[in-house]
């Protein structure tokens, strides 16, 4: 791909764009939803496609991307879209105060390498009816190729407002010619995304998401029942996506008086994650990323050996990590399946702890607080998170969670309020 | 020498091996002193016993010094490893980093080990031409002085070596935190006009401002053909960092030293003993790391903790029998490859691709750091 031809995609895109703009809101809604009730059908050729083909270049198992899937996308329905619309947009009729449009052209700038994020990021700039141009991650090079396909295949009008353009990210000029598009929106590392800002320039609309993270807070369980049940949800939100996306929990802070129910709930969480391995094993990983998990295993060892109240519950491979702590630091997470459980006595030393995360937390699953749950959620949300949700259903965002605390249509679109206005000379 | 008898005459033996004229790199020699080592320090240092205990690997089953269990280098900014009491520590030794960074500390009761080790290394690869004792060279140390950085282990190997191989006249050249640009550039302009060589000895980030600085004042000293550069260490928590090789370029370009007589040095407070690129010794050879015989590397499969397959990358595991008095074996923060008989270091990866934006604490906290 060249800076040419990635200017020439943007000028086809805008003269679709014409087009685009002339469909009803509500057509292009009900086309947008046939392409996700597609995407959730596990038979259908792109779902298929993607599932066959994400292990290789991804390095996620088949059975990990199978179930990943299935859960990321059962409530991702064209009903929900429709919902997601209206919340956001207003009413889909054209009503005579307000206007809603997209803008010219949109470019998508994707990152990592879970699919559904992507799924979103393409549809949600079309379902506002801005054409778009989307450069795939280099870890996921075929989620945006093949929702692309499955558009053009329902909608062929649709499928000419959407383009890929694949490049390396150091290509600086390919990168400027994308941010030509006249609404950008990027995911990726902090560098990523200042970069980005310091290339584009207002009154063009940026729509940012930097580096996010979540966290797990629960009472643990006395009941064995509870506790396993427990675990076994965590163990899902850990394991899915081998704790790559921001909304995999890279602790779970144990709020318990008593340590030994923390202790018993990380060993549960260890059972679980053991039992993960065998129905959604982890994917390959770097020498980097194993080298980073060894070491961090070898520092806790060495905690617990110099007399501190730690534990450590390790598979024979480096497939999987619990460690139990016995303060509240924050400490490295090596990702892909290791997970800190974090003894805090209450509420509020909980709070502490994760204050210096606030900014830059996207969910928090939380569970066990009784009638404290509502004001325990309410702090969270205060600190920065964007979804407050049960252990277990991390992975399964719904289609309208406000990400980063946006919008998810809202923040791509131009509204226009048009006031009541004398009508006489 | 250790005030306990058996780690006395652990440390007699290494210090035998540390002042023989030539270097044998015996396999068996050691072995039977590693494991001799591995031993004492299992008995009187109760953390890593503990440690090794939690990993099963005792004296009674570990047979071979290569599984000898290792320790993360990051331990030492949350333990004290140290297998002599407390109260006969003579030195302190902290690693570097921002002021915000947890610093380890290396315990020391004797400098003997330390001193030892580093002179023989130093000069073997740095000046293999040396072939008398009181054989010197000149030199400019970017670099404080131990005086000023007391618990400095690099700045106190820069006063050994500039002790014992420096010309009259060598010296450090950073003084208050400030690099003396004049003072180098002088000694610089002096070694081109007599066509003296010159070594000029530094972090890889002190050695960056000089050369910033030369090229804000356009100045390219063509210095004598047998002048050298030893850099060392990284660049965290400076304000810029630049490729090896991008650094290389640069000295080669304003000082007239090709690459291969730039020489990188691995070393890290937590061990007595350092490696260096053989490229002094042995110019048309793959660039590679090697060290003293006391002191081996192995480059580990992170994946399994078994030794990787040859060329494979892997955690960087040095044991080194100058840590008589923490612990020998030691596992560091970098990744590397075996290249011939040594070693090369791998830059880490970020990773930050993959994770997409998702992001360890460790990264938000370390951007927190000013």
């Amino acid at each position: 791909m060249t800076p040419g031809q990635i200017a020439k995609h943007l000028t086809q895109l805008r003269d679709a764009g014409e087009r685009l703009k002339r469909r009803p809101i509500g057509e292009v809604l009900d086309v947008l939803g046939a392409v996700l009730d597609s995407w959730r059908d596990p038979n259908s050729i792109w779902r298929r496609d993607l599932e066959e083909r994400l292990p290789a270049a991804t390095g996620f198992t088949a059975p990990l991307v199978r179930e990943g899937l299935r859960r990321a996308l059962d409530d991702w329905t064209s009903d929900a879209l429709r919902e997601l619309a209206i919340r956001e947009l207003g009413p889909l009729d054209a009503a005579p105060g307000r206007r809603v449009s997209g803008f010219d052209t949109t470019a998508v700038l994707l990152a990592g390498s879970i699919p559904m994020p992507s799924l979103l990021a393409l549809i949600a700039p079309l379902a506002v009816r801005s054409p778009v141009l989307a450069k795939p991650a280099s870890r996921d090079p075929l989620t945006p190729h093949l929702v692309a396909r499955s558009i053009s295949e329902i909608d062929t009008e649709l499928g000419r407002c959407i383009r890929v353009a694949s490049f390396p990210a150091t290509h600086e000029d390919c990168t400027r010619a994308l941010l030509e598009a006249d609404c950008i929106c990027a995911t990726g590392s902090d560098a990523t995304i200042a970069a980005v800002q310091a290339q584009v320039s207002p009154p063009r609309r940026l729509v940012l998401d930097g580096h996010r993270l979540s966290i797990a807070t629960v009472v643990p369980p006395e009941s064995a029942d509870r506790r396993i049940d427990l675990a076994e949800r965590l163990a899902v939100d850990i394991a899915l996506w081998d704790q790559l996306g921001c909304l995999s929990p890279i602790a779970v802070f144990a709020v318990d008086p008593a340590p030994s129910h923390a202790a018993a709930l990380a060993e549960a969480i260890a059972v679980a994650l053991a039992n993960a391995e065998k129905n959604w094993p982890r994917g390959s990983i770097d020498a980097n990323a194993a080298h980073a998990i060894a070491q961090q295993r070898a520092e806790a060892e060495l905690r617990r050996a110099a007399g501190r109240a730690v534990e450590v519950h390790i598979s024979d491979s480096t497939a999987w990590t619990v460690i139990l702590e016995d303060g509240p630091e924050l400490r490295p997470a090596p990702l892909h399946r290791f997970i800190r459980v974090i003894p805090v006595a209450n509420p509020k030393s909980l709070l502490d702890a994760i204050r210096p995360l606030g900014p830059h937390l996207a969910a928090v699953a939380i569970e066990g607080f009784g009638e404290e749950t509502r004001a325990l959620a309410s702090a969270l949300a205060e600190l920065g998170a964007s979804r407050i949700c049960a252990p277990g259903s991390l992975q399964s965002p719904p289609l309208d969670w406000r990400h980063g605390g946006r919008g998810v249509l809202a923040p791509l679109a131009r509204f226009a309020d048009i006031e009541a206005l004398p009508l006489g000379g | 020498m250790s005030a306990d008898p058996r780690r006395a005459e652990i440390d007699r033996r290494v210090l035998e091996w540390m002042r023989e004229p030539h270097w044998n790199y015996s396999e068996k020699r050691f072995e039977e002193l590693a494991l001799e080592l591995f031993a004492f320090q299992f008995e009187h240092c109760a953390i890593y016993r503990r440690f090794c205990e939690g990993r099963r690997q005792t004296p009674d089953n570990v047979k071979t010094w290569r599984q000898i269990p290792a320790i993360p280098t990051s331990a030492f900014k949350e333990v004290e490893l140290r297998c002599f009491p407390a109260e006969n520590t003579t030195h302190c030794f902290r690693t570097s980093g921002t002021s915000t960074d947890v610093r380890g500390t290396l315990y020391l009761d004797t400098l003997e080990l330390y001193e030892a080790s580093l002179l023989p290394t130093f000069r073997r690869f740095m000046f293999p031409e040396f072939l008398l004792p009181d054989d010197r060279a000149a030199m400019r140390v970017l670099a404080p002085s131990q005086t000023e950085q007391p618990d400095s282990s690099l700045s106190h190997m820069f006063g050994v070596v500039l002790d014992a191989l420096g010309e009259s006249g060598s010296d450090f050249d950073v003084e208050n935190g400030e690099l003396l640009f004049d003072r180098v550039l002088t000694a610089l302009v002096e070694s081109a006009a007599s066509e003296v060589p010159i070594t000029l000895c530094g972090t890889a980030f002190a050695l960056v401002h000089l050369i910033d600085h030369m090229n804000q004042r356009g100045v390219l000293i063509g210095l004598p053909s047998a002048s050298r550069i030893m850099e060392t260490g990284g660049f965290k928590g400076r304000s810029r960092e630049i490729p090896r090789t991008e650094l290389y370029t640069e000295f080669k370009r304003v000082l007239g030293i090709p690459a291969e007589r730039i020489v990188n040095q691995y070393g890290m407070t937590e061990l007595g003993s350092q490696f260096y690129d053989a490229v002094i010794r042995g110019p048309s050879e793959p660039r590679r790391k090697l060290g003293p015989p006391w002191a081996r590397v192995v480059i580990v499969d992170p994946e399994t903790g078994h030794e990787a397959a040859t060329g494979q990358v892997g955690s960087i595991v040095v044991v080194d029998l100058a840590n008589t008095g923490s612990v020998l074996a030691l596992r560091t923060g970098d990744l590397g490859r075996a290249v011939l008989d040594g070693f090369e270091v791998i830059g880490r990866e970020s990773g930050a691709d993959a994770r997409g934006c998702s992001i360890g604490a460790d990264e938000i906290l370390g951007r927190r750091s000013p």
